[in-house]
């Protein structure tokens, strides 16, 4: 034990992913520390370092971390708008495995011209959305999603264009993504059943390796009304300059 | 063509006689072919030659399209980092066995559900005065309450209602805000929740919550309630000790008085003040007076954020809002906005929630005056005052001032307690008929008084009811345990209690009767203080009961305080009939005794006590 008139300042900082109260050790002052106001002690001696963890207590499992985006798994939510006679607007959303906001990229209006409508036919929207809108904010975003959530069919055309596993919640596909879509599912999550591409056999099994780090009650549809809104909002704002 | 030189000829005999002639024609001519050179061209059989053409051979083609990439630009936004909390670790159990069981989850909660079918969302909305995209988008993309709280990543030991769930979203999206519930709906519990997404979310790292003496247990029991793993520090102790506390680096939240925050503050230097992401002020009312020390202090605190919190935003004046604004920062210093201004500003910094708006389900309180008669020596000792005070007020002349008339005011309510000469009291007897009934039902009541002396004479009394005694003479060790104490022990029928102490933030809802022995000068008081028992977590119907002497003081006073409970209502919107009302002035209290205010001061000076400290 540390001798009482051997310390002589006390700070409380967070340190890492505990709240601490730091003890400097030394020969003139005095100092009470209580341990009931911090789930851990901390004293230092001369370069040495004792810990003296507290009880466990309910809340011992809930402590702090600083870094508030070291949650392993991150999804991406993407979804798309449409700008009547300015074309269509993409907005991808990074969130950790609970659906906390970690970035957000959306696209100008984009629209395709004539040519296209009629040359693309109707592999038009797949290639817009999935080609174009989707692989370019995949690129923009700094954090990576590890999945890549969409309510979109025809969105799953970026997963031709990513080594991302792309799984589409809707269950009503139009005849081109009928034909992108696998058959098989990987299962309920949040009472959704995903679909993949049917090029990426693999990426069924992926997500379900990941089930684990997502809440059961997770309602993937639910960030996708959130992107639609942020969409929305965007804009608005934008038109109205 | 020679047939026709025949007829001729004939027809001009007539006149000259021409000569006939004959000429023999030779009628057998054949036709003969001119020769063209091609005739033997047709006769001549066609020479043909086989070329060879080679079919596999595309044809030239040059395309006058090439697939295009369309220009994407995209704008994006990081949001702050936030406070992470680690996921709960899975808890297994291990059987002596070796085998290792995981503990089964706990049964999930049942979502609530819109008209159709699906889970309901509380998202949070931009505040109006956001303007920027990147500052819209923040609130939009934050999940929606309802699972941000649903312990994916944090854990709430209750399920809130759902007015709550929107009072936390107006709050989130707020830098001034002042949450003006009333009481008992639970602005603690929003207020902690509330920081506790800001916490999460990276907008506030550093957060002082102000708040009356008395309630720095209560705040830190519902801190440990309803967010467990946020460190909060109480500022404490010796004045070094304190200043080392108030500096402290890598604090969430500080936790201390209004007295400590004035005494303290004031020792800093404007470079060394501590600053803020957030400032709490809670029964915020106490800096009502804008030229007050306390008002002054709370507003020269470095913050970016202010939130307020009363359930009584006017007891007096509208222009006690003035100052909750001016806090707020909503208006500019000394500003004096009218009161079509305060009702705009209430509109867009206000929320207000009254218990018969949002609780409907709970169980009501019932009110019920009940007037008594003095007993005869009461009233020979009431009467005699009374004249003898009349008197005295008369004689005073000119020099007579609201002092004079409020200390008769008080000498007179103390013997509707109580006779002082023959300790007679018809409260008393009323009180002890109704508490027989309480303590044989096994039931609680809570006892509010003005005075601690009242509350005294009371506990020796009502000594068969074990009364527990809870006013500022008590010591703050001590008044956990006798609130605990009352809870747990059946025995424990009934809490006397001070205005002062007990009117504020004490959770007491399994009482579910309220006397209040005497009148306090303003409802509102007296609804903070049956609010402690009419709240959230009432089960059953809470019977007030308010004794009246009648012919005396009281009912006057009762008179007048009821006579004067809209205009808050004409402020604060409709709905809210109960529980602000205004206190007396000068002038109605001089009408008391029908005697006319001397001074030109003060016309809507308070004469009252000053509003119970909650000490």
């Amino acid at each position: 034990m540390i001798a009482k008139d051997n310390l002589i300042a006390a700070s409380m900082s967070l340190i890492g992913e505990r709240f601490e109260w730091q003890v400097r050790i030394g020969k003139f002052c005095r100092r009470t520390i209580r341990r009931t106001d911090c789930p851990c002690i901390l004293i230092r001696k001369r370069r040495r370092t004792i810990a003296f963890p507290k009880t466990q207590t309910q809340g011992e499992n809930q402590r702090m971390s600083k870094d508030g985006h070291s949650d392993k798994l991150r999804l991406g939510f993407i979804a798309t708008v449409e700008v009547e006679g300015r074309g269509c607007v993409g907005g991808l959303l990074v969130t950790n495995c609970s659906g906390r906001p970690l970035e957000f990229q959306c696209t100008t209006p984009v629209r395709p011209d004539r040519t296209q409508e009629i040359l693309y036919g109707k592999m038009l929207r797949p290639w817009l959305l999935g080609e174009l809108i989707g692989k370019t904010l995949l690129d923009r975003v700094s954090i990576k999603p590890d999945i890549i959530v969409t309510g979109d069919p025809d969105l799953l055309e970026l997963r031709n264009h990513t080594s991302t596993p792309v799984a589409c919640t809707s269950e009503a596909l139009s005849e081109i993504a009928a034909a992108m879509a696998s058959s098989g599912s990987s299962g309920d999550l949040g009472g959704r059943r995903l679909r993949f591409h049917h090029s990426h056999p693999d990426d069924s099994s992926f997500v379900r390796q990941q089930l684990h780090q997502i809440p059961g009650q997770a309602d993937l549809e639910e960030p996708l009304e959130r992107v639609q809104q942020a969409l929305n909002e965007t804009v608005r704002t934008v038109m109205a300059r | 063509m020679d047939g026709h030189s025949v007829a001729g000829t004939a027809e001009s005999t007539d006149v000259t006689q021409p000569l006939v002639e004959c000429h023999a024609v030779d009628l057998n001519r054949t036709a003969g072919v001119a020769s063209a050179g091609f005739n033997p061209a047709l006769k001549r059989v066609p020479q043909m030659d086989v070329i060879s053409v080679p079919l596999q051979r595309r044809p030239d083609f040059v395309p006058s399209w090439k697939p295009r990439r369309i220009p994407v630009k995209c704008i994006g936004l990081t949001l702050p980092e936030g406070l992470a909390f680690q996921p709960p670790e899975q808890k297994q159990e291990t059987q002596s066995d070796g085998i290792t069981l995981k503990k089964p989850d706990p049964p999930k909660k049942p979502s609530r559900l819109d008209e159709n079918g699906k889970p309901k969302h509380t998202r949070v909305k931009p505040p109006p005065n956001a303007l920027s995209l990147q500052d819209r988008l923040f609130y939009l993309l934050q999940p929606p309450l309802e699972s941000w709280l649903a312990g994916q990543e944090l854990i709430m030991p209750f399920e809130p209602f759902p007015y709550q769930y929107e009072g936390i979203a107006w709050m989130f999206a707020r830098h001034s805000a002042l949450l003006a519930d009333e009481m008992g709906l639970g602005k603690t519990m929003q207020t902690i929740t509330g920081i506790r997404l800001l916490l999460r979310s990276g907008q506030v790292n550093r957060i002082l919550l102000i708040c009356p003496k008395p309630l720095i247990p209560n705040w830190q029991r519902e801190f440990r309630t309803w967010a467990e793993e946020l460190p909060i520090v109480t500022i404490e102790g010796n004045g070094a000790r304190r200043r080392m506390l108030w500096t402290m680096p890598g604090v969430p939240i500080l936790i201390t008085n209004y007295e400590s925050m004035t005494r303290d503050l004031a020792e800093f230097s404007e470079e060394d003040a501590p600053k803020f992401d957030l400032l709490v002020l809670d029964e915020a009312q106490r800096i009502k007076n804008r030229d007050s020390r306390t008002a002054q202090v709370a507003r020269g605190i470095n913050r970016r954020r202010s939130w307020a919190l009363t359930g009584t935003p006017i007891e007096n004046r509208p222009e006690e809002l003035a100052s909750l604004f001016e806090f707020l920062e909503v208006i500019p210093a000394h500003a004096s906005p009218d009161l079509r201004q305060l009702s705009a500003l209430a509109s867009e910094h206000i929320l207000r929630r009254t218990k018969d708006v949002v609780m409907k389900d709970m169980p009501p309180r019932i009110d019920r005056d009940a007037e008594l008669e003095l007993t005869d020596a009461q009233q020979y000792t009431y009467r005699t005052a009374e004249k003898e005070g009349i008197i005295q007020l008369n004689e005073l002349g000119d020099s007579i001032s609201v002092q004079h008339v409020f200390e008769l005011v008080m000498r007179l309510k103390q013997i509707t307690n109580h006779d002082p000469l023959t300790n007679e009291s018809v409260k008393l007897e009323r009180l002890v008929a109704d508490m027989e009934e309480v303590a044989a039902s096994g039931a609680k009541a809570i006892l509010f008084s003005q005075w601690t002396k009242t509350i005294d004479w009371l506990e020796e009394r009502l000594q068969q009811f074990n009364p527990l005694v809870y006013h500022g003479g008590v010591p703050t060790k001590k008044r956990e345990p006798i609130l605990a104490k009352f809870k747990e022990d059946p025995d424990a029928h009934i809490i006397l209690m001070s205005y002062g102490t007990g009117a504020v933030g004490l959770n007491l809802q399994f009482a579910h009767y309220v006397f209040l022995y005497d009148r306090w000068w303003n409802p509102a008081i007296e609804d903070q203080a049956i609010n402690r028992a009419h709240r959230i977590g009432v089960t059953a119907p809470v019977i007030v009961t308010r004794f009246i002497c009648k012919d005396t003081i009281e009912e006057r006073i009762d008179r007048v305080l009821r006579e004067k409970r809209e205009l808050a209502e004409a402020i604060l919107g409709d709905g809210d009939n109960d529980n602000v009302s205004l206190g007396m002035n000068a002038t109605e209290i001089f009408g008391l005794f029908d005697l006319k205010k001397r001074t030109t001061k003060g016309a809507s000076q308070s004469i009252g006590p000053a509003r119970p400290e909650a000490a």
